[in-house]
């Protein structure tokens, strides 16, 4: 620009204004990504979207940057003051106002025109390829103030990102209400290709913004708010990105990237830490057990009992069914009726295994073991972690032994 | 006051009988007590241009921390320090005084004048934004705020942002914030109350008018931001919860009631830069403006919209969707009255006999700049492509497009156009164009290239980046852009301080110029004008010098016709 306005001979302007307009059109032709537009490709149909919508924008934007400067460029030149000429004394033309006026106005209904036939590709999500992964029905988002991007057979697997200074954590919806045991990691993402993955975004401390060039625009996670966006992926790959609001002094460091595998490949590392977590659950309740069992056994081999510890009752005169129908509230076990089905008992709960049957090869001490490690070994079709693991803790153990009789009996007959 | 018992009882008329005047003070004491606008719009000048030069340096250390990937010159505390000051600076410290002082002395003088409405109110309002920059600044000695010039909430928060930094922050925004209230009212009043006879609103100049509507936008949104750094300073100081997501309270309220600001802020920066570019225009292409009720139109069109838009700054955060189709189409009406305005600048030229100072120079720069800055805001006006822009360095471009080529650029143009009427001296225009082709080519060097540093995925405020998507190259071309901005930056600084020496003498009117100012002597007298002439049209000056002309004829022709 600077070349146009200079007061020097009119050729050094002219030529100035050629360069000018040559070093924008140039690298126009070949290169336009990076340098004129977003420098996203390949990622999702959303970031695509944005990059057409920009591109065509930009369309119209050259346009008028090189009409506008160049009538600048040109009246600059032209009207510059030279012996002999002077200036036209006009003071304006309504016509030529109102037609530039007007004419403003139609470029930008264009403009808008453009963006809103552009706006369903980036704002609602596809369905899932046939092969795509999904999450349980049941662990869809629950719509806020802003919605959740859902694609319209309402199957997309859905993953929760945190931000929290300085890392991006992301949890895998699954089908129990309980978020703890879902599977997670952090920084780096693993998805799926082929699949419409919804993110519901989430701040845990400052604001943040999640933010993938290549799959889409930026949402902001923000404290106290909820934020919704989705991507699909077409390329295994990683995709990079970093926050992108100011979140302290680590904000540059705050990296983010998600990695597109097959499905299949997805599902086996889905498994294997869905597996792992289950592991370490289940590592930490075998020690937890361990230490209890310890204690108990002190307590036992302490002779002289503190006498708050009531003094166990002769087994005869405790009611096992009564355990297991009703439990014992004053300590917290809870009753065995309430989550097995056992013909004595008149329970028919189904959380559990039907113990008439499952109970059936079993001795009194297997049943014993059973009931204080119920990890230990798990009928067929249901899952670890469910049953108490403080029986051990809650009954005393003459109402263990009351307890496993009674259950024996009512099992195998008396 | 001896008058009135022993004066003669017939005397009708009051008298006022002074004994006697208290002599003028002299040497520092005049400046530190004096309620001259004139005095004080240089002061407020001369301080802004300090507070230019330290914001210049913050910019300068953080484009050299960006000059290569994975620097480790700056810490990242420091960096973000940094950015936070030179935004503030800029934005509080030098372009708001920059454009208070400039119309504080220019006003007047354009109006027939002879001073502010509110003289003392006007002293008051300097010095509270002397008392603004020490607090800030004050912060250097524990740890200056590292939330940017946003301070968005719960950054800002003790929480988060335990040192006194923030505090300070809030201080200066609240006292810079007082000057430009009550310097806005105070030229509200002068403008609306002391215009020369016959300067009806059809008749004021368009530097006056877009100073006028500029102090409307002040006085609608200086109010919401000093509500908003209150609750901030209640919320770290005296356990409110105001923005505290996990006691009730919005982050997004911040952002709301700072936007709420901070969107008609740009057109407070801006608008006085079309107002001068408004007044170099005409004088220098020899014609009247094209079409003056549609660029005041335009003026007002500018603020009533402008706002109305403030939440294009938030569409990548949780808002329902209309909210981000109404503020899209908001933002891009702004967008009709601004062309409107640069197509009347065009045809103000059209057809004209243009000269060339430096004050043109940095005229038709703004025009350049502020073109390209202006169709940038179209995309980041269009949500969805805002979606992958915010907060990268296509913004970062975009707005110093925008005030830096809307204010800075035009006040540049100012200072070169009205130097001599302030100083009685002119400035060397060799000098000058030397500045200017620095300045202008240093700018688009280093921001025209941060549009594609932000489309490559480079964020915002971040101390380090890596070496991805040419990011490297981008940088070191933009650091080396703002090395050669400096440079034209500094040679008119050197141009100023050598034209208060030595420049040539500049007489009332050495531009021919049409507005009031260059009737009175140059530098003007305390009183401003001994006489003010009666207006008849936008440009007085040219009247004056027809009706010279006409009384200079007429003899000669009487002297002829004698002869012959």
């Amino acid at each position: 620009m600077r070349a146009l306005i200079r007061s020097r001979p009119a050729q050094t302007s002219l030529l100035g204004a050629i360069v000018v307009v040559g070093c924008v059109l140039a690298p126009a032709s070949t290169a336009l990504a990076g340098v004129l537009g977003p420098d996203s490709a390949g990622g999702s149909p959303n970031a695509e979207g944005i990059r057409s919508l920009y591109f065509l924008i930009f369309a119209i934007a050259l346009i008028i940057f090189v009409g506008v400067g160049g009538l600048i460029a040109f009246t600059v030149y032209r009207f510059r003051a030279r012996p002999g000429v002077e200036a036209q004394q006009t003071k304006g033309n309504n016509r030529l106002e109102i037609g530039w006026t007007v004419g403003a106005a139609l470029v930008l209904v264009l403009i808008s025109l453009v963006t809103f036939l552009k706006l369903d590709q980036i704002r609602n999500p596809p369905n899932s390829d046939a092969n795509g992964v999904s999450s349980p029905r049941n662990a869809s988002f629950t719509p806020g103030p802003a919605k959740p991007a859902i694609p319209p057979n309402g199957r997309s697997l859905n993953i929760d990102v945190t931000g929290q200074q300085y890392l991006w954590r992301y949890s895998y919806a699954d089908a129990d209400t309980n978020s703890l045991n879902n599977v997670f990691s952090y920084e780096q993402m693993v998805v799926p290709t082929g699949t419409t993955v919804s993110l519901r975004i989430r701040a845990q401390d400052v604001q943040h913004s999640w933010w993938i060039p290549d799959l889409g625009g930026k949402f902001d996670a923000v404290p106290g708010y909820t934020n919704y966006t989705w991507f699909k992926i077409s390329e295994p790959g990683v995709y990079r990105g970093q926050c992108a609001e100011l979140c302290g002094r680590g904000h540059a460091t705050m990296i983010a990237s998600v990695k597109a595998v097959s499905p299949a490949a997805f599902r086996v590392w889905y498994a294997e830490q869905k597996a792992a977590i289950a592991a370490a659950k289940q590592d930490a309740a075998t020690a937890r057990n361990a230490l209890l069992a310890k204690q108990e056994a002190a307590a036992k081999a302490m002779p002289s009992e503190p006498a708050v510890k009531a003094v166990p009752a002769p087994a005869a005169a405790i009611d096992g069914k009564k355990i297991f129908v009703a439990g014992v509230p004053a300590t917290g076990a809870l009753a065995c009726g309430s989550c097995h089905a056992l013909k004595d008992a008149g329970s028919n709960a189904a959380v559990g295994p039907n113990l008439d049957v499952v109970l059936k090869p079993d001795n009194a001490a297997m049943i014993k073991e059973s009931i204080l490690y119920p990890n230990k070994e798990i009928a067929k079709g249901y899952a670890k972690g469910i049953m108490p693991l403080n029986y051990g803790k809650t009954l005393t153990s003459a109402q263990l032994n009351a307890l496993v009789k009674y259950i024996d009996e009512a099992v195998h007959g008396k | 006051m001896t008058s009135a018992t022993s004066s003669a009882p017939q005397t009708a008329v009051p008298e006022i009988v002074v004994d006697s005047a208290k002599p003028p003070q002299s040497g520092w004491l005049a400046w530190l007590t004096t309620t001259d606008h004139k005095r004080i719009g240089i002061m407020y000048m001369v301080a802004a241009w300090m507070f230019l030069v330290i914001g210049g340096v913050e910019a300068l250390l953080i484009r050299l921390q960006l000059a290569v990937p994975d620097n480790t010159l700056l810490s990242p505390q420091t960096y973000n320090a940094l950015f936070t000051m030179h935004g503030t600076t800029m934005v509080f410290l030098f372009l708001m005084p920059m454009i208070v002082g400039l119309a504080n002395y220019i006003v007047p003088l354009m109006i027939g004048a002879r001073d502010m409405a509110f003289p003392k109110l006007n002293a008051l309002s300097f010095w509270l934004f002397i008392a603004g920059g020490i607090v800030f600044y004050g912060s250097l000695l524990f740890s200056p705020a590292e939330c940017g010039w946003t301070c968005y909430a719960p950054l800002s928060e003790t929480a988060f942002s335990p040192s006194n930094g923030v505090d300070s922050w809030i201080f200066l925004v609240h006292l810079t914030g007082v000057t430009s209230f009550i310097g806005a009212l105070n030229l509200f009043v002068t403008i609306t109350n002391m215009r020369a006879p016959g300067m009806s609103w059809g008749r004021v100049p368009l530097y006056v008018w877009t100073m006028l509507v500029q102090s409307i936008l002040l006085i609608i949104s200086i109010p919401v931001i000093a509500g908003a750094v209150t609750l901030l300073l209640t919320d770290r100081h005296f356990g409110t919860h105001f923005y505290d997501p996990t006691n009730g309270g919005s982050p997004l309220l911040w952002q709301h009631l700072f936007w709420f600001f901070g969107h008609p802020e740009v057109y407070i920066l801006v608008l006085p830069g079309f107002g001068i570019i408004s007044e170099i225009l005409p004088v220098f292409s020899r014609k009247p403006i094209f079409g003056y009720k549609a660029i005041v139109a335009a003026t007002l069109a500018i603020a009533v919209i402008g706002t109305l838009v403030w939440a294009h700054h938030m569409f990548t955060v949780p808002l329902p969707f209309f909210l981000l189709v109404f503020f899209m189409l908001g933002t891009y009406l702004v967008a009709i009255p601004t062309g409107v305005k640069i197509f009347n600048w065009i045809f103000t030229m059209w057809r004209g006999a243009i000269e060339f100072p430096v004050s043109m120079l940095y005229s038709l720069g703004f025009l350049a700049t502020f073109l390209l800055g202006g169709i940038t805001g179209i995309f980041l006006a269009t949500f969805p492509v805002d979606w992958q822009l915010h907060d990268t360095y296509f913004v970062v471009a975009h707005f110093h497009y925008t005030i830096v080529g809307g204010a800075v650029f035009a006040l540049m143009a100012g200072i070169y156009y009205w130097f001599p009427k302030i100083t009685g001296r002119l400035l060397d225009e060799k000098l000058g164009k030397v500045s200017f082709a620095l300045t202008l080519s240093g700018f688009w060097i280093t921001f025209l290239i941060q549009h594609s540093a932000g489309l490559s995925g480079m964020p915002r405020r971040v101390y380090e980046y890596a070496d991805v998507n040419n990011l490297g190259l981008y940088n070191m071309i933009s650091t080396i852009g703002s090395f050669i901005l400096a440079l034209g930056v500094l040679l008119t600084i050197v141009n100023i301080v050598k034209g208060l020496r030595s420049g040539a003498k500049a007489g009332p009117d050495p531009w021919r110029g049409n507005t009031l100012e260059w009737f009175t002597p140059s530098p003007p007298p305390v009183n401003n004008f001994d006489v003010v002439p009666r207006i008849r049209s936008v440009e007085p000056m040219q009247d004056i010098r027809r009706q010279i002309a006409r009384q200079d004829r007429v003899p000669e022709e009487a002297g002829t016709a004698a002869g012959s």
